[in-house]
This record gives C-alpha cells, structure tokens and sequence, in this order.
C-alpha cells in the first residue's frame, strides 16, 4: 500500500508529455528523453517493455529510441542506477511514433525532503563503483570557505596549515599527504599551477562541486596519484549567470569572487571567474620574545603577528562555443594571477621574520575540447591542455634578526634566513586526452592519457656568477590509463583498469674532465622508468537503500620536477628518486532509512587498507642544511571512517563523521642495518590518526518575507592528540606533542529573493581555542567575516 | 516548538562542548639558582633511532659505561628540532640546535642534586653555528659562512647564566689572503688565546669546499675575549687541521699543541691533498710550528689517512682512521696512537663495520688516568660503547644502546 502511494506522489512530480506523429507501417516507435530533476541530461539508463525482447540505452543528450513496438497499451520499464525505477504505460499506434518525456527522480529519499549541507554524495557522480565522497560546493557558496578548508570536513581528510590566510598547507588522504595525493581541476591535474593558483586561494564559490576519491582513481581522471585524488569540478552550466562576492572579516581580511557566464544561442560561450584575497593576518599569537643584548627569552605574552600579509589576485577567461555538432565544448581560455606572502616564522615560532616574503604568479593558456559521438555513437572525446609560464622567487635581502616584538639587530648573513633573489620557471605543461566509447548499455571502454612536461629556469641577480652552473633539470612523464566498465544491471557496475606510468628526467652531473682548478665540466644523464598499475571497482545495491562498494588499486607515484630537482629553497633535488607505490584496498556501503517521513538517516561507512613501499620520505642532505628525499620503507593504514546523517523534516539537519586510520611503520631493516628497527611497526608521528567534524543546521522559511530563507549553521571540528616524534621512543610523558583541537564555527545566512541577495555572518573559532596544527604553529583565534552575495541565473 | 526547543538545547550542547582548557604550550623551565656542582659524575648518551629523520636524539642518563643495555624504548628525553649538537661545561649539558641557517636555539640541563634526573634548566636563542668550544667560564660558538657573507661571527656566552655576553666579528677572506675563505674547522683554548685551526675553500659556484690550496696548515691566534687574529700559523708539511665540524687540535698535560690534518682537501669533490695525513705540533708558548716535529700517520699506518681524534690523557690519542688507502672513505678504524713517541697501533677487538661513531670533539668520559677511554660505536648490528684499554690497545663491548644511533657520549657533573 506504502508503496503504491509512493508511486501515486513519484507521478505526480513527474512531468509527462504525450505527442503523437504519423507514421507509417504496422510496428510502433517510441521515442523520449529523460532528464533528472535538475534537468539534466541523463544517459546509461536503460529502456525496456517486458512483453518485447527490443531494448535501448539513453544517449548523452539523454534520448533513446524503440523500434518495431507490437501496437497497443504497452508498459515502458526505464531503470538507471542512483535513481528509481520508473514504470509508465504507452499506447503505441501502429505506424506512429509515441514520445515520452520523463524526470527521474533520484533514489535517496532524504534528498528530496532537506538540503543536507556539504557533504552529501550526489547522485551522477555517487552511482561509481569507486569509494567516493562528493561535497556540494553550491551550499556552501554563502560561506567564507576556500577549497581547502571545504575539504577538511569531509571525513579521511585532514588539511594542516602554518597559520592563517595563505599559509602553507598540506593535505592529507587517509594517511597520505602532500603530492601523494593528486588534485585536478575539471579532470586536469593541478600539480603545475604553482603557488598562485592552489586549493587554500580559490574561493568555493567556484566550484560546483568537490570529488574526493579515496584509494582508487578512476582512469577517466587519468595521471599518477599513490593514494587518491581530489577533482574540483566547475560550474558547467549551459546557461547566463552572475555570482559575485564580497567578504570581509578579522585581521582585515578581503575577499571578494566573481563568477559569470554568458551563453548565447548560437551556442557562443564566455565564462570569467575573477577572485582576490587579502589578509593582514595579524592574529595574536603567544610566544617567548627573545632579548635582543643576551638572547634569553622573556616569559610567555600575546604578540601581534607582523609579517604575515597575503595577498592574491586570479583571473580565469574562457571563450568559445558549446553545444556544436563538432564540438560539444570549445574553450579557449588564461588564467593570470599573482600571489605576495611574507613568511613570519620558520619551521618553529622560536625563527621570526620581519621581511622575508615570496611572490608567484601564473600566465597560462589553456584549451578545453569536448565531442560527443565522434565517428560513431557512443564515443566521446575529450582533449584539455595547458602550460604554465608563471614564476617563483624568494625575496630575503634584509640583514636582520627579528624578535617578537618586532625589534631587531643587524646580523652578518646579508638575510634574516638565505640571501636570495632567486627567481624560477618551471615550464610546466600538461596534455590529457580521453577517449569513451560506449557499446551498449553494458559495456563502456575508456582510454585516458595525461603527458606532463617540466623544464626548470631559474636565475639570482644577487649571484649572477652562478648562472653558468645552471643545467638541465628536465622530466617528462607519461601516464596511458585503460579501463573496461561493466554495468549488468541498474543495481551491479563494475570497472576493470590498468595504467602505465613512464617517465624521463634528464639532468647534468658535473666532473672536472682535467683535475686542474675550476675546470668544470658537465655530462648530460637520463633516468628512465616504466611500471604497470591496475585495480578493480565494484558497487552492488543489496537493497535500493544500500549500496556496498569494493575496491582495489595497485597504484604508482612518480616523482615530481620539485622532488627531483629541488625547489630552490629547503628542499634540494634528488634525481634518482624511483616512484611510490601502493596497494589500496576499500570497502564501503552507504545506507539510507527513516523512521517515519520526519526523521531520516543516512550512514556511510568506509574501510580502508593501504601498504605502500618505496615510500617517497624526505631525509636530510649530506650536509644536513637541506631536506631531501628518498625512496625509504613503507608504512601500512588500517582505517575506518563513517558518517552518520539526520534530517528532520525540512528543519534540521545534523551529522557527524569520524575517522580513525592506523598508521604503522612497515620498513622491519633500515637501510644498512642488519637489526630490525626500532620503530618497526610504531605509529607513524606526526600526521592526526583520530578526527572528525559535527554539523548542524536550522532552516527557517520566509523569514520577514515570503522567499526570504534565513539558515543558522554550526560547525564542530576535533583532532586527537598526537605525537610530533615516534610515539615508542623517549619517556612517555615528557613527549612534545600536538594538542587536541577543537574548532567551533557558527554561522548565519539571510538569503532573500529566493537567494538572489545573500548576507551571511560568520564566526570562527567560536570560543577562542588556541589551536596548533603543525608543532608550535599557532592558528588564528576567534575570527568574524560577513559575506555579501549577489546571484543570478536565465533559467 | 517542542521539538525546536530540543534542536537549541542540543546546539547548546555542542557549543559548550568545544569549551575546553587549552593547555600552556610552554614547557617547564627547572631553577636551579646558583646551585655549586658536587664533583660527582652521570653520563649522557645522546641517540637517535636509527630511521628516524628529522628527529634530534633522545638525551639517556646512565651511572656507568662498562655493561648493560639503556634503551631510547619509552626511555629519554625527547628534544625539539632535527639536529642538535652537545657541550658539556660547569656542570651544565647544553644542546646546540643545528638550524639549517635559521637563528638557532640552545637549551640547557642540569642534572637536580640528586644525580637522578636531567632536567631542562634555560633556553637561549643563538645563531647557527659550524664550531664551539669553552673558554674559561663561556661558550664560545662560531658562525662560518661558506658563501655569500664574508663574515664569521662570534659569540660569546656565559655558561653559567646562559646569556650572550659579547660578540665579535672577523673577515674570512681578508684573513685567508689567497681569494678563497679561511673556514674555522674547530676553535681551542691555549693559556688566554684561542686557536682557530681553518681550512681554505672557495665558498661558491656550486663546489664551496672546493680549494685550489691543499697542502698548506694554518691556525689563526685568536686574542680573548676581544676575538682578534693576533697572528696566523702556518705550515706546508700537510694540509689543514680539522675539518668541517671536527676538531683537529688536543692539547697535552704538558701544554704541547698537537695538530691533526686529515689531508682531504678537495675540488669538484675530488682528494687533491698531495701532503701526507699527518699530525704537527705546537709547543708550549710559542705560536709557531715545531720544525722538528712531523708524524707521518699515512705512512705509519700503511697508508689510512686521519678522520678524527679524541684526547685520552698521557700523548695518547684515540684516532679513526679511513678504511680505504689514501681516500676519504671506507668504514672507519681505530688506532691509537702515542704523539710524544710517534707510535701508531691498530685496536684491536673493535667492530670490523663502523658505520658512525660517537662525535669526538665533545667526548670527555675518558677515565682521565690514562688507563680507559670510551667511544661509542654503531655497526649494522648495533650499537655500543667500546671501552679502550690504553696499555693494550684493546677494544671491548661495554654498554649496549638499543635502538638508537649513538651520537654522542658525555660524562655532565652535577
């Protein structure tokens, strides 16, 4: 009875049309168009009369077509996984062609009733066989968020950082971190955009959404990655939009994005996304200022920081056509930006800057083509390119040392750290192309190939002498991915992929070809290398609620231009690094239930296992000035993460996610060492083990008006304690370690129009808990920031 | 309503949660005052465990060296930082933070009167620096710039108070006179100087340590504590004394100065040192070298060449050797050596693969009667401390250090 109701209220959301056309011959035609709810395009579903052995798969533009249909009062079965089942009956006429036009709806049921804030999987991305957390960055367009701190609230993710707007970051996976873990922009990876362009400056505003794919990366995405990929996915909307932003907040704190699209008819597009940020970020901090005369330390007070200005400016243009039989997507396009940070401390708050800065910028072209049944039906292409002609420099000139209250001394150095100018091009490019051909409803084959290029430059003015010794520090890398999908029905998909990974570095060694002094010469040498990876995903719906997912990849990581050849800062290169490797293995289900209408529940429960070898580490150099890297160990992760939703009526809604992942030590002899080592099996230090995030959100309707929504947001985060060093070493109790965290923000959105005007006060840090991320980097305290929105959108 | 009532309690709930002390981030500082030290003795190991990066060693307290195990298992102090070096002076234990050219960071312990615990006394800050010595009742720590200054600096601290007293300046090129930098391997207290042995290198284009001058021997005299070059030694019977972060110089009961030089001088990376490794000498209050005095240990040893020396009392030094003939590699091997008599003997009963021992330029636990001296020893199937019976020439295993590599061993009184 239940569920004939449901199927009466489905029906009514549906949207039918009905047309009939005249046609001639004995046989029927039906022909339609399927759509989901927010009106887009929905192909791989699959049609079917269960009195007729013809059946049909939707297309990309989401049409199908049936042939040779017995006339009479015929029932049409249309099944799609992530959505339900749909049944309708069509009067087929002999010699005539009947059209149905038909919304699915999606088959998570607390999706229709509230808007579950951030993190929900959505349904096009969530019907993949792989383990995946998507954010829907719409929802969180009225916040202050950037991209990366978006993503710190997904559960497996944790995102460190050295202090406030701008600072250094690091972004960690399930136990991976750093370059591990590859991050793309719309499929392309992001690994040359270079400091000006990174996850911690883009404004969420310019995502649609956000794909985090733990473990596995599909082939489609394409490149190297150990452990993961994050995929930021613009807005791709085929229609004219503004959205424009204005923040401003504590420690005079200025952002401000500008998203616009404009699409003509003739199919001509133009899309300008424009954002800035700046920040004093002369949040108070608590630290032991030096004595100048006798270098002791005064005892503990609250100090401004005072070299820690950010700032950065980006401009991203496309033009071109969409929708073309020759071009599904044709954009042509730059992104120009810049970025000025001033670095206040060094690797501890004991190091204090007053100068010290870098600059960065980004000049690069980029072309995205998109075609959709080249040749033949089914198989689509997609090419995207782009080079990156920016630079890097580290500007310390002034002959200083600093304390914390900002006085200083002159020092011998010429610098406050390295007397440096140095300036530097890395000559980035990036090729990807992929190539989809869909056979049937079945089957869906793919080949992806992404071609990365790097060609170091770089000059100091300072020491122009050492310009002769600059060499050849090149790599280039070639990533070929081929996968196989097999999808037997609406509730079994499975994907079978293997990727090559190849890459050449070349680089000079210098010798002396005489033995006489300053003879130097130099011999060119190649390191060349090649592996094979491969991996498998499969997801089952047991019942139309639960899904089950499985996983595995046996992944590469090769290195990259900075870990080779160094970046010219603390890091020096290592040219025969070989690449990571990892066997990741996941396991998920994600279950939807309810209680009654008003109280409904989702849970998703992942787990995880990891056993990386070859472990990219960094060490210290020769001369233990510098950080290096090596291929060293490996290290294991048993990890479990878990979300758990609620949604009552379209009122409130609150979740919670947590993750644990246990980090050990796999490398049982060090190099050279006949004993097994000591921290053999120990906790890895250093990276948090045990975080999660609580939500909660208040939706109150025409508030003051009709069509005026007012929502008050809460936002809990927690990062156990843990150990800077090997928790088995040293006495227990006198260990240095990072604290726990705890992070509370509330916020508070007035959005009138029906979100056109959108005014939304944040705080941060609600009761000013002192936080550190990175040992003794202290993080801002209680924060304000009020964001302005503007929106717009030509339906 | 009632439900919303129920939501805002919740949300209550959960702000009040969030509401935790923080803990101070400042660690305990010990006052010891003006505590005189009692003559008694502890040693620390310093160790770090072995694969570990990064990661400065755990400080271990330990009564004897002769036998045993000590373990950095839940065991040690733990210290900030990647690298530290070690002084010990006035009864105080003071870590040296290596900050990778960023102003660095000096802590102080003591042993409490008991002798039972190390416990962190002050915290100074300093720069990074390549040598240190004592000198009277200061730290003397010397700042080298291998390119781009021009300037070593010094510092001056008093090890008593844990402050800088004073500081002084002096132009690495103007002193080595030949277009390279004079680079101060090590610094000694003789009487009221100090004796700066230094190496020349060319600082630059990529090959700083490089020299075109390999086979000449110079120790700046250096005034106290106004730090000024009173005068330079020189020699051209071997090359230079020390090495980068090693001392070269030992200074006899007698007061005699005995100079060791490796005779590794490089460019491009290659030994073009064409003097023989060897140790000259200095005698009691003159500053010039013995003409008369020259110990070949190149020759005496059959070719090895010198890496680093350890006083043990009575002319004898502890050396290690390179493994490999006339090179700078190889695992190392000891010998002993009498300088007064110009005797050189291999130890016997030492680890055949040394990967890395214990730093000699801070290593004070000798018995001081001429009879044992200690090092400590890290092979690929352990680490200990050997003990060095001087008479015999023998090498046996005293205490075992589990788990960590040995970096240095000290005897602190408290």
């Amino acid at each position: 009875m239940m569920y004939l109701k449901k199927l009466l209220l489905l029906s009514l959301l549906l949207s039918l049309t009905f047309t009939m056309f005249a046609q001639s011959g004995n046989d029927a035609t039906i022909k339609g168009m399927l759509k989901n709810e927010q009106g887009e395009s929905l192909a791989g579903a699959s049609i079917s009369l269960p009195d007729h052995t013809n059946k049909t798969v939707s297309d990309h533009r989401g049409q199908f077509q049936l042939k040779g249909i017995r006339p009479g009062k015929r029932v049409l079965i249309i099944s799609l996984i992530g959505y339900k089942k749909y049944q309708l009956e069509v009067n087929a006429i002999a010699g005539e062609t009947a059209t149905v036009n038909v919304s699915m709806q999606a088959d998570m049921k607390h999706m229709e009733a509230v808007s579950v804030i951030g993190r929900t999987p959505l349904q096009n991305v969530q019907r993949q066989a792989y383990n995946l957390t998507a954010i829907d960055a719409k929802k969180l367009h009225n916040t202050t968020l950037d991209l990366a701190h978006a993503l710190d609230r997904v559960s497996g993710i944790r995102v460190r950082e050295d202090g406030g707007l701008g600072s250094r970051m690091n972004f960690s996976l399930n136990g991976f971190s750093g370059r591990q873990v590859k991050m793309f922009l719309d499929g392309i990876p992001m690994e040359n955009f270079g400091s000006s362009f990174q996850l911690n400056n883009i404004p969420i505003n310019l995502a649609d959404r956000v794909e985090v794919y733990k473990g596995v990366v599909p082939v489609w995405l394409g490149a190297d990655a150990l452990g993961g990929a994050v995929n930021i996915v613009t807005s791709n909307v085929k229609q004219s939009y503004l959205d424009a932003s204005y923040s401003f907040g504590s420690f005079n704190t200025h952002r401000s994005a500008v998203n616009a699209a404009y699409v003509a008819n003739s199919g001509f597009t133009a899309q300008l996304n424009v954002f800035q940020n700046y920040s004093d970020n002369d949040y108070k901090v608590r630290v032991q200022a030096t004595n100048l005369e006798t270098k002791q330390y005064y005892p503990a007070t609250w100090v401004r920081r005072f070299n820690d200005t950010y700032h950065n400016e980006t401009l991203i243009a496309n033009v071109g056509v969409v929708g073309k039989k020759y071009a599904d997507k044709l954009l042509v396009g730059i992104t120009l930006g810049q970025n000025y940070a001033e670095l206040q401390t060094g690797a501890r708050m004991k190091t204090v800057y007053g100068e010290l800065h870098r600059r960065g910028n980004i000049v690069m072209p980029t072309l995205k083509y998109q075609v959709k049944d080249l040749f033949v039906k089914g198989l689509n292409l997609s090419v995207n390119g782009n080079y990156n002609l920016g630079t890097e420099q580290v500007i310390d000139t002034v002959s200083r040392l600093y304390n914390w209250f900002g006085q200083w001394e002159a020092n011998t150095k010429g610098a406050e750290r390295e007397r440096s100018l140095y300036k530097f091009k890395n000559n980035n490019g990036i090729g990807t192309a992929n190539l989809n051909y869909r056979l049937n409803e079945h089957h869906l084959f793919s080949v992806n190939n992404v071609y990365t290029t790097f060609n170091r430059k770089g000059s100091d003015e300072l020491f122009p002498e050492n310009a002769k010794y600059e060499q050849p520090q090149k790599s280039f890398k070639n990533v070929l991915g081929l996968s196989y999908q097999y999808d037997y029905n609406e509730k079994w998909t499975t994907s079978l992929f293997a990727k090559n990974y190849n890459q050449v570095n070349k680089y000079a060694e210098s010798y002396n070809p005489t033995g006489g002094w300053g003879d130097v010469a130099y011999r060119e040498l190649s390191n060349k290398m090649n592996n094979w990876g491969y991996g498998a995903a499969t997801a089952y719906f047991l019942l139309p609620t639960l899904q089950v997912k499985a996983s595995y990849e046996k992944s590469y990581r090769l290195p990259e231009g900075e870990e080779l050849f160094g970046d010219m800062q603390l890091l020096e290169g290592n040219v025969t690094l070989r690449p990571e490797s990892s066997n990741n293995y996941n396991v998920g289900a994600s279950w939807q239930t309810k209680l009654n209408d008003d109280h409904r529940f989702s849970v998703d429960a992942n787990f995880l296992y990891r056993n990386a070898t070859d472990f990219i580490r960094p060490t210290l150099n020769r001369n233990q000035i510098k950080q290096s890297n090596e291929n060293l160990g490996g290290i294991t992760n048993m990890g479990v993460d878990g979300e758990i939703r609620y949604s009552f009526k379209r009122i409130f809604t609150a979740g919670v996610n947590m993750t644990y992942q246990n980090l050990r030590n796999n490398t049982k002899f060090e190099s050279e060492q006949k004993t097994v080592s000591p921290t053999y099996r120990d906790r890895i230090p250093n990276i948090p083990y045990m975080f999660g995030n609580a939500d909660a959100s208040l939706f109150f309707k025409n508030v003051l008006k009709k069509g005026n929504h007012l929502t008050v947001g809460y936002n809990f985060q927690y990062v156990h304690e843990f150990f800077l060093s090997w928790p088995g070493q040293g006495t227990a109790g006198e260990k240095l370690t990072i604290p726990r965290q705890f992070c509370q923000d509330v916020n508070v959105v007035y959005a009138l129009a029906d979100g056109r005007y959108n005014v939304a006060v944040e705080c941060k840090n609600l009761v000013n808990n002192r936080n550190y991320d990175n040992f003794s980097l202290q993080k801002p305290g209680r924060a304000f920031n009020v964001k302005l929105r503007y929106f717009i959108s030509k339906k | 309503m009632k439900n919303l009532n129920r939501i805002l309690t919740l949300a209550c709930g959960m702000a009040m949660l969030g509401v935790g002390c923080d803990k101070d981030d400042i660690d305990a500082i010990y006052d010891f005052g003006d505590r005189e030290t009692s003559g008694k003795y502890k040693y620390v190991i310093t160790a770090t465990p072995a694969g570990t990066t990064g990661i400065a060693d755990y400080l271990l307290s330990t009564d004897q060296l002769d036998n045993g195990a000590i373990t950095t298992a839940g065991n040690g102090i733990e210290q900030d930082g990647s690298y530290r070096y070690y002084m010990t002076h006035k009864g105080r234990f003071f870590s040296l933070l290596y900050g990778q050219g960023n102003p660095g960071a000096v802590t102080t312990y003591r042993f409490d009167s008991a002798g039972s615990k190390l416990l962190k006394t002050s915290e100074f800050q300093t720069e990074t620096v390549q040598a240190f010595t004592k000198v009277n009742d200061e730290l003397l720590l010397i700042k080298i710039p291998r390119s781009g200054v021009e300037t070593a600096s010094f510092y001056r601290i008093d090890a008593l108070k844990s402050q800088q007293i004073g500081s002084a300046a002096i132009n690495i090129v103007q002193l080595a006179a030949n277009g390279e930098r004079a680079h101060f391997t090590w610094a000694t207290q003789v009487g009221d100087k100090v004796f700066a042995p230094y190496m020349s290198i060319k600082g630059c284009c990529n090959d700083a340590f490089g020299t075109v001058y390999p086979d000449s021997t110079w120790v700046a005299v250096l005034s106290y504590p106004d730090l000024k070059v009173e005068k330079v030694i020189r020699d051209n019977r071997t090359s230079y004394i020390g090495n980068y972060f090693n001392d070269g110089l030992g200074v006899t009961e007698n007061g005699d100065i005995y100079g060791f030089s490796s005779a590794i001088a490089t460019n491009t990376s290659k030994v073009i040192s064409t003097k023989p490794s060897a140790v000259v000498r200095i005698l009691k209050g003159t500053t010039e070298f013995d003409k008369s005095y020259f110990f070949d240990v190149e020759e005496a040893s059959g070719g090895h060449k010198i890496s680093a020396q350890t006083y043990l009392g009575n002319n004898k030094f502890l050396l290690m050797m390179y493994g490999d003939k006339h090179a700078n590699t190889g695992n190392r091997k000891m010998a002993l050596v009498d300088v007064a008599e110009k005797s050189f003997g291999w130890i016997k009963g030492g680890p055949e693969d040394i990967q890395s021992s214990s730093a000699p330029y801070n290593n004070n636990t000798g018995s001081g009667d001429g009879e044992l001296g200690y090092i400590g020893i890290n092979t690929a199937t352990g680490s200990w401390i050997y003990k060095i019976d001087i008479k015999t020439a023998t090498a046996t295993r005293g205490l075992e250090v589990q788990g960590g590599k040995i970096t240095a061993i000290t005897k602190v009184e408290y």
